[in-house]
C-alpha cells in the first residue's frame, strides 16, 4: 500500500508541479517531461505493489483505500493509457499556449483515476470521481478555437455534472440509512437490512451515475459528440480510461452491495436482470448504429458504448450468483471476463483511437473514406487498426476472444442465456462493420498510394500494442489468473 | 500392429512450419529466396508429415513421446482448457493430404503467379492458410479448431479478393446478368465478403454450440468428450443433446458450402485458380467434413445411451449432404465459366462426404460411413486440385472463362487433356479410378443401411456428375475454336511450362494410383484406419459394433453405373460427338428453357439471400439509426414540449400570481443561456439530458411496478 501512497504523491507533484516549472522558455518542455516520467513512476509503484504482495484487504488511509488486485489492474490500466495519450499529445501537438496546464489536468485526470480504483469509501469515490471529471471538461475543450471542441466540452460537463449529481444523491441515500460512508460499513449493515427502498433507489441511482461514464444504453448520449469534438488524444483518454472508472466504481459500489442485498423482495426486478436488459440494450443499439456511422471516430464511439454492453454480461452474472446463492462459479467467471474484457478493451480500442488519431492528424481527414487504401498509404497504422478491429470483434486468436469467450461462457447455462445468445449475435454483427473499414483499408482503391510519413512515436506504439493483443491472444494464462484474483477480492 | 514412438514436435511442426513460411514472406524481399522460401517451408512440413505417414501405411499405431514440445500444454488452466495434438491413422492421412497438395499447389503458383505485385501478400496469405489448415486437422480439440477454422476464414476472404482492383475480367459471373433483379456478377472484393459472412454464419452456430457443450462438459478435447458421458446425459435431460450437436454441425455447413450457407463457394471463383484449388476445393471446403468426423463420434456414443436421438441429427447431416450433391449437380449442368462449373461440382462432392458421414451414424458399423466419408474427400481433393489448376491454365492460355469460348484444344494441348480426360473420367465416377472407389463406398453403405432415399439421390445425381463432367471436357477440347486469336499476346496455344503442368500431371496420377489401389482394398485400409482412429479416441473398444470389413454391393455399384452411363452417353453425343446442338433444344422446349434458367439462376436462392439478408438489414440499420437514434429524440423533446404546454396553461395563474419579479430576471438569464447552447446544435444538449433523466425515470417506474414495493407501500 505504502507504494500506492508514493504513486499518489508523485503524481500529485507533477499535476501540481507541471505549469510551475514551466518557464517562458518553451523549448524545453519540462512539464510534459515531468508528467510522463510521474506516469511512468506511478506504473511502475502500482506493479510493485501488484508483485510485492502490499495486497492486503483491510481498508487504510483513514480507512479511505484498500489495496486489491482489483485497485492494481484498473490503476494500472488507466495509468498505462493515460501515459500512451500523454506520449501521442505530446508528439502530435507539442506547441501551443496552454501546453504545461494541458499535462497537469491530464496528470490530475489520472491521479483522480488512480484512487477512485482503491476507494473504500464513498466519499473518497464521490472526490476522485470528481477529480477525475473536472480536469476532463477542460480537455474536451482545450481545442478552444475550434467550435466542435467547445461544443463537446459543453455537452460533456453538463450531463457530467448531471452524472455527478445523481452519484451524490445516492450516496446522501446510502448514508440516511445505513449512517456510513464506508463501503465495508454499508455492505454489514445492508446484510442486516431485509428491504428498504431508499436503497434500493440508491443502488439504481449509481447504476445511472456510473453508467453514464460507462456509456450505457439510454446514458450513451454524449459519447459520439464528446468524442468526435475533442482532440483525438482526448477521445482516446475517454474512451479507454474514464470509462474505465465508472466499471471500477460500479464493481467498488452496486457489485459489492450486490452480494448482500436485493434489489427487490422478488425475483423480476432484480439487479442481475436490470443489468442484463441494460446490456443488451447497450450493446445491441452500439453495434447498429456503428454499422452506418460516416466518420471514424463515431464508428469507434458507437463501438465503443457497445462494448460496455459486453462487459455488463459479467457485472449481471455476478450479481445474479451473489443474489441467489446458485452459480457462484459462473458469477466469477463473469466478472473474471469483465474485468479481463476492460484490460483487452483498453488496449484494442486504445489501438484503434491512435490508429485513427495518427490517420486524422497526417491526412486531415476523419470520415471513413479516408480510409480507402490506406494499407497501401498507411502500412502500419491500417495494420494496427485491422489487427485491433479483428480483436474488438472477437476473432481468435487475439485478446478480445478470450474475454468474451469467458463472458459467453459464464451465462450459458444460467437463467441468464439468453444474454449469452444475443451477445453472440451482437459479436457477429458487429464484424459487419469492422470488416468493412477493414475492406476499406484493404481492397479499396485509395484517392492516392502514395506513403504518408507515420509518426515514430505512433510506430513504436503501434508496436506495443498490437503485440500485446496477439501476445495476450496466444497467451492468455497470466491475465485470466490475474483478474480472476481481482474478481474473487470483490466479494467481501 | 507395433506402436511406433515419434517425437512429439514432429506433429507440432507440421503446422508450425507453415506459420514459420507466413513470417518469411514479408522478410525476404522481392525476389528468389521469397519464392523458395514459399514452397521450403510447406515442403519441410510435408517432410514432417510422410514421416508420420510411414507408419500409417504399414497399419501401425503411432505413439507420441514428448520431446522439446509436450503432447499437450496446458493452455487456459483457469477454464482446464489443454492444447494437443493428435496422430492417429485417420489424422496423419488427412494432414499428409492436407500437406502435398498445399505443396503441389504452392510450386504451381511459382509460375503461375508469377511476376504479379502483389505476390508477397499472396505467399503470406497462402503459407497462413497452410498453417491454419494443419492446424485444424491437428488439434485435439474444438477450440483449436476454432481457431485454425477462422484463420483459414480470413485467409480465404483475402485470397479470394486477391484481385482486389476488381477488373472486370476478374469478376466472377458475367456482369449485367440479374436474377429477381438482384445482379448475379460480383467484383473479387465482393465475392471475399460475401464468402466470410456467409461461413460466419455457420461459425456463429458452431461457437455458440461449442460454448454449450463446454458449459455442461467442462472440456473441449475430443478425447475428454468421448471418454466421459456425463455431459450427454445432462445434456439430453436439458433436450439439448441434438440442438447442439446441430449447432456445431452449422460450422461446417458454412465452411463445406452445405445447403443452405452453399451460395458463397461459386462466387468465391474471384480468386486466383491456385487458391480455388487449394482452398476452395482440395483443403478448406473439407474442414467441415473434418469437424463432423471429430464431432461424429462423440455424438453418436453419446447418443448411444438415448437412441432415439442418433435418427434425428444423422438423418439431418445426411439429407442435407444427399440434397446439396443433387442441387449442386444440377446447376454444373448449365452455364458456361469453367470455374463456377467446378465448384458447384466441389459443392455437390462434398455433399457426398456429408451423406457419407450422415450415413454413418444411421447404420451399424460406424466406421464405414466414415471411412467412405475420408475415401470421397481424398479422391475429390486429388482429382478437383488438378481440374483448378488446369482450369487455371486453359483460362490463362485461351484468355476467356467461358468453356463454349475454349473448344477445340484436344490436340494442342496433349498433357492438358490426358490429365483433364483421367479427372472428368474420376469426377463422373467411372471405374477404376479413385472417384469410382469411393462413390461406390458410399453408396453401398446407403444401400446396406437401408436407406433407399439416400441412395436414390445419391445415385441419380452420379449420373448428373458424368453428364457435366463430360460436358465441360466436350466443350474445352472439342469441336472448333470460334474465337482462334485472341490469346494474350507471348502465350501461344501450347503446353505451359513444366512448373504448370507437372503439379496437375501428378494430381492426375494420383488419381489413377488409387484408383488401381481400389483393386487392392484401399477401402478396407481407410476403414481399419478409422476403426483404429475411433478407438484412440474412445480408449479401446468403448465404441461398440464397428468393423474393420467393408462391404462391397453388387447391386448398388450396378445401379449407379447404370445411372453414369446415362449421363456420360447423352452427354458425349451432345459435346463430344455433338450430334444434335443442345442450345436448339433448349431454344425449341420452353420447359427445358425454363428449366435451365432456373438452373443458371442457381434455384433463385441466390437472389433470394441478398433481397432478404443483405439489403433487408442494411435498410433497418438506416431506419433504426434514423428513427431511434435521432428521430425518437426528436418525437419525444416535441412530446415533452407539449407536455409542458399543457402543464404550464395549466400552472399559469400560479406562475403569474406567485412567481415574482425576481425569478423573472433569472429566467431571463436562463433563457439567455440556454439560446446560446442551443445554438451549437439544434438543442440535442437538452434531448440528451432528457434522455438521461427518462432513462434513470423508467428504472425507478420499473422499480415501483415490478419490486412489490408498490403493493408493500
Amino acid at each position: 500500500m505504502d507504494y500506492i501512497l508514493a504513486a499518489v504523491v508523485v503524481l500529485g507533484a507533477a499535476a501540481l508541479g507541471a505549469p510551475v516549472l514551466q518557464t517562458a522558455e518553451r523549448r524545453f518542455r519540462i512539464g510534459a517531461y515531468a508528467s510522463m516520467a510521474a506516469l511512468a513512476l506511478a506504473i511502475v509503484m502500482v506493479a510493485a505493489n501488484t508483485v510485492n504482495g502490499g495486497i492486503s484487504t483491510v481498508p487504510y488511509f483513514g480507512n479511505l483505500l484498500v489495496s486489491d488486485p482489483l485497485g492494481d489492474i484498473f490503476a494500472l490500466v488507466v495509468l498505462s493509457v493515460t501515459l500512451a495519450v500523454a506520449v501521442a499529445s505530446f508528439y502530435s501537438s507539442p506547441n501551443g499556449p496552454n501546453i504545461p496546464s494541458y499535462y497537469s489536468l491530464l496528470v490530475f485526470s489520472a491521479l483522480g483515476m488512480v484512487l477512485l480504483s482503491y476507494s473504500a469509501d464513498l466519499l473518497m469515490l464521490f472526490v476522485a470521481w470528481e477529480l477525475m471529471s473536472l480536469p476532463t471538461y477542460v480537455l474536451a475543450g482545450f481545442d478552444k478555437k475550434r467550435v466542435q471542441s467547445n461544443e463537446a466540452a459543453a455537452k460533456y460537463a453538463i450531463l457530467g455534472a448531471l452524472s455527478s449529481a445523481i452519484i451524490l444523491y445516492a450516496i446522501s441515500l446510502t448514508y440516511g440509512v445505513t449512517g456510513t460512508t464506508q463501503i465495508s460499513g454499508v455492505v454489514a449493515r445492508l446484510a442486516l437490512e431485509p428491504f428498504n427502498p431508499l436503497v434500493s433507489v440508491a443502488i439504481l441511482l449509481f447504476v445511472v451515475g456510473f453508467g453514464f461514464k460507462m456509456s450505457i444504453v439510454p446514458f450513451h448520449m454524449w459519447v459520439p459528440d464528446a468524442y468526435e469534438g475533442s482532440p483525438p488524444a482526448i477521445a482516446t483518454l475517454f474512451a479507454t480510461a474514464t470509462k474505465k472508472a465508472g466499471f471500477v466504481a460500479a464493481i467498488r459500489v452496486v457489485l459489492v452491495i450486490a452480494t448482500v442485498y436485493a434489489l427487490a423482495p422478488n425475483s423480476v426486478f432484480t439487479l442481475a436482470n436490470v443489468l442484463a436488459v441494460l446490456a443488451v440494450i447497450t450493446m445491441t443499439l452500439g453495434n447498429v448504429a456503428a454499422l452506418t456511422q460516416k466518420s471514424m471516430t463515431r464508428l469507434l464511439a458507437y463501438s465503443s458504448i457497445a462494448q460496455a454492453g459486453y462487459i455488463l454480461v459479467g457485472f449481471s452474472i455476478f450479481a445474479y450468483s451473489q443474489q441467489t446463492g446458485a452459480f457462484a462459479y459462473n458469477g466469477l467467471l463473469g466478472l473474471t471476463g469483465s474485468i479481463f474484457h476492460v484490460v483487452n478493451h483498453a488496449i484494442m480500442k486504445g489501438a484503434a483511437f491512435l490508429a485513427a488519431m495518427v490517420v486524422l492528424t497526417q491526412l486531415k481527414r476523419g470520415d471513413l473514406g479516408a480510409y480507402n487504401g490506406l494499407a497501401k498509404r498507411m502500412p502500419i497504422t491500417a495494420f494496427t487498426l485491422a489487427v485491433s478491429f479483428l480483436a474488438l470483434a472477437g476473432v481468435p486468436p487475439l485478446n478480445g476472444f478470450w474475454s468474451k469467450l469467458l463472458l459467453f461462457v459464464s451465462v450459458i447455462n444460467t437463467p441468464l442465456a439468453w444474454v449469452a445468445v444475443a451477445a453472440i449475435l451482437n459479436s457477429a454483427f458487429s464484424l459487419g462493420y469492422y470488416f468493412w473499414v477493414i475492406k476499406r483499408m484493404y481492397l479499396d482503391p485509395g484517392e492516392s498510394t502514395e506513403r504518408v510519413k507515420e509518426p515514430l512515436w505512433s510506430v513504436v506504439l503501434f508496436a506495443v500494442l498490437v503485440g500485446l493483443m496477439i501476445g495476450i491472444g496466444l497467451f492468455p494464462q497470466q491475465f485470466i489468473s490475474l483478474a480472476s484474483s481481482a474478481a474473487s477480492s470483490v466479494i467481501p | 500392429m507395433t506402436a511406433v514412438s515419434v517425437p512429439s514436435y514432429f506433429v507440432w511442426l507440421i503446422f508450425i512450419l507453415p506459420y514459420v513460411g507466413t513470417l518469411a514472406a514479408p522478410l525476404t524481399g522481392k525476389g528468389k529466396v521469397r519464392d523458395i522460401a514459399a514452397v521450403f517451408f510447406p515442403f519441410l512440413s510435408a517432410i514432417f508429415a510422410l514421416y508420420l505417414l510411414i507408419p500409417v501405411l504399414q497399419g501401425d499405431t503411432i505413439s507420441l513421446f514428448n520431446s522439446i514440445i509436450p503432447t499437450s500444454v496446458p493452455w487456459i488452466p483457469e477454464l482446464g482448457i489443454n492444447f494437443g495434438v493428435l496422430s492417429d491413422p485417420y489424422t496423419v492421412i488427412i494432414a499428409n493430404l492436407v500437406a502435398w497438395i498445399s505443396l503441389l499447389v504452392m510450386v504451381y503458383s511459382v509460375d503461375y503467379m508469377k511476376g504479379d505485385s502483389g505476390l508477397t501478400r499472396y505467399w503470406f496469405f497462402m503459407s497462413f492458410f497452410i498453417g491454419s489448415m494443419q492446424l485444424i486437422v491437428l488439434s485435439d480439440n474444438l477450440l483449436g479448431l476454432f481457431i485454425g477454422w477462422e484463420g483459414v476464414g480470413l485467409c480465404s476472404y483475402a485470397l479470394i479478393g486477391y484481385y482486389y482492383h476488381d477488373e472486370k475480367e476478374n469478376w466472377v459471373g458475367t456482369p449485367g446478368s440479374k436474377a429477381l433483379g438482384e445482379e448475379q456478377a460480383y467484383p473479387p472484393s465482393h465475392a471475399g465478403m460475401k464468402a466470410f459472412f456467409m461461413t460466419r454464419v455457420g461459425d456463429l452456430a458452431m461457437l455458440a454450440g461449442m460454448l454449450i457443450l463446454f458449459v455442461f462438459s467442462g472440456t473441449f478435447s475430443y478425447h475428454a468428450l468421448a471418454t466421459s458421458t456425463a455431459w450427454a446425459t445432462s445434456l439430453a435431460a436439458a433436450g439439448l443433446l441434438v440442438p447442439v450437436a446441430l449447432l456445431i454441425f452449422g460450422g461446417a455447413i458454412g465452411k463445406s458450402a452445405q445447403f443452405p450457407l452453399q451460395e458463397w463457394l461459386p462466387d468465391a471463383m474471384a480468386g486466383p485458380a491456385p487458391v480455388s484449388a487449394l482452398i476452395h476445393a482440395a483443403t478448406m471446403v473439407n474442414a467441415g467434413v473434418v469437424l463432423v468426423a471429430r464431432i461424429g463420434p462423440i455424438f453418436y456414443f453419446a447418443m448411444a445411451a438415448n437412441p432415439a436421438l442418433i435418427q434425428p441429427f444423422f438423418m439431418v447431416v445426411a439429407w442435407i449432404g444427399a440434397f446439396t450433391a443433387f442441387l449442386a449437380a444440377t446447376q454444373a449442368m448449365v452455364g458456361f465459366e469453367l470455374k463456377k462449373l467446378l465448384a458447384y461440382s466441389t459443392v455437390s462432392q462434398i455433399g457426398y462426404m456429408m451423406l457419407a458421414l450422415g450415413l454413418a451414424g444411421l447404420s451399424t458399423n460406424f466406421a464405414e460411413g466414415l471411412s467412405a466419408g475420408l475415401f470421397q474427400l481424398i479422391s475429390h481433393a486429388i482429382f478437383k486440385a488438378a481440374l483448378f489448376l488446369m482450369a487455371g491454365v486453359l483460362i490463362h492460355l485461351t484468355g476467356t472463362k467461358y468453356i463454349n469460348e475454349m473448344g477445340g484444344l484436344k490436340d494442342k494441348l496433349k498433357i492438358t487433356f490426358a490429365v483433364f480426360l483421367i479427372a472428368a473420367a474420376a469426377l463422373s465416377g467411372i471405374p477404376p479410378l479413385s472417384g469410382f472407389w469411393s462413390k461406390d463406398a458410399i453408396l453401398a453403405t446407403a444401400w446396406g443401411s437401408g436407406q433407399y432415399g439416400l441412395f436414390l439421390v445419391g445415385s441419380a445425381t452420379a449420373g448428373l456428375t458424368a453428364f457435366y463432367a463430360f460436358r465441360m471436357f466436350g466443350l474445352v477440347f472439342y469441336g472448333l475454336r470460334e474465337k482462334p486469336d485472341h490469346e494474350a499476346p507471348g502465350h501461344g496455344l501450347k503446353e505451359p511450362s513444366p512448373l504448370s503442368w507437372v503439379p496437375y500431371s501428378v494430381l492426375g496420377a494420383g488419381t489413377v494410383v488409387i484408383g488401381i489401389l481400389g483393386f487392392f482394398n484401399l477401402g478396407g485400409f481407410l476403414q481399419a484406419s478409422s476403426v483404429t482412429y475411433i478407438y484412440s479416441l474412445f480408449t479401446g473398444a468403448l465404441f461398440g459394433g464397428l468393423s474393420p470389413a467393408s462391404q462391397f454391393n453388387f447391386v448398388s455399384s450396378l445401379v449407379t453405373l447404370g445411372f453414369v452411363v446415362i449421363g456420360l452417353l447423352v452427354s458425349i453425343q451432345l459435346y463430344v460427338r455433338r450430334k444434335v446442338s443442345p442450345s436448339s433444344i433448349v431454344k425449341d422446349s420452353g420447359f427445358v428453357h425454363g428449366l435451365y434458367t432456373f438452373l443458371e439462376n442457381r434455384w433463385y436462392v441466390n437472389a433470394v439471400y441478398y433481397k432478404v439478408f443483405v439489403n433487408a438489414p442494411l435498410r433497418a440499420s438506416y431506419w433504426t439509426f434514423d428513427n431511434f437514434e435521432i428521430g425518437v429524440l426528436e418525437k419525444v423533446n416535441n412530446g415533452v414540449r407539449a407536455l409542458a404546454l399543457w402543464f404550464s396553461a395549466g400552472g399559469n395563474w400560479f406562475d403569474r400570481n406567485v412567481v415574482d419579479e425576481a425569478a423573472d430576471g433569472g429566467a431571463r438569464v436562463g433563457q439567455a443561456l440556454s439560446r446560446t447552447f442551443r445554438r451549437l446544435q439544434t438543442g440535442i444538449l437538452e434531448q440528451y439530458a432528457l434522455v438521461l433523466a427518462i432513462g434513470l425515470i423508467i428504472l425507478l417506474l420499473l422499480f415501483l411496478l415490478l419490486s412489490g414495493v408498490y403493493v408493500a407501500i
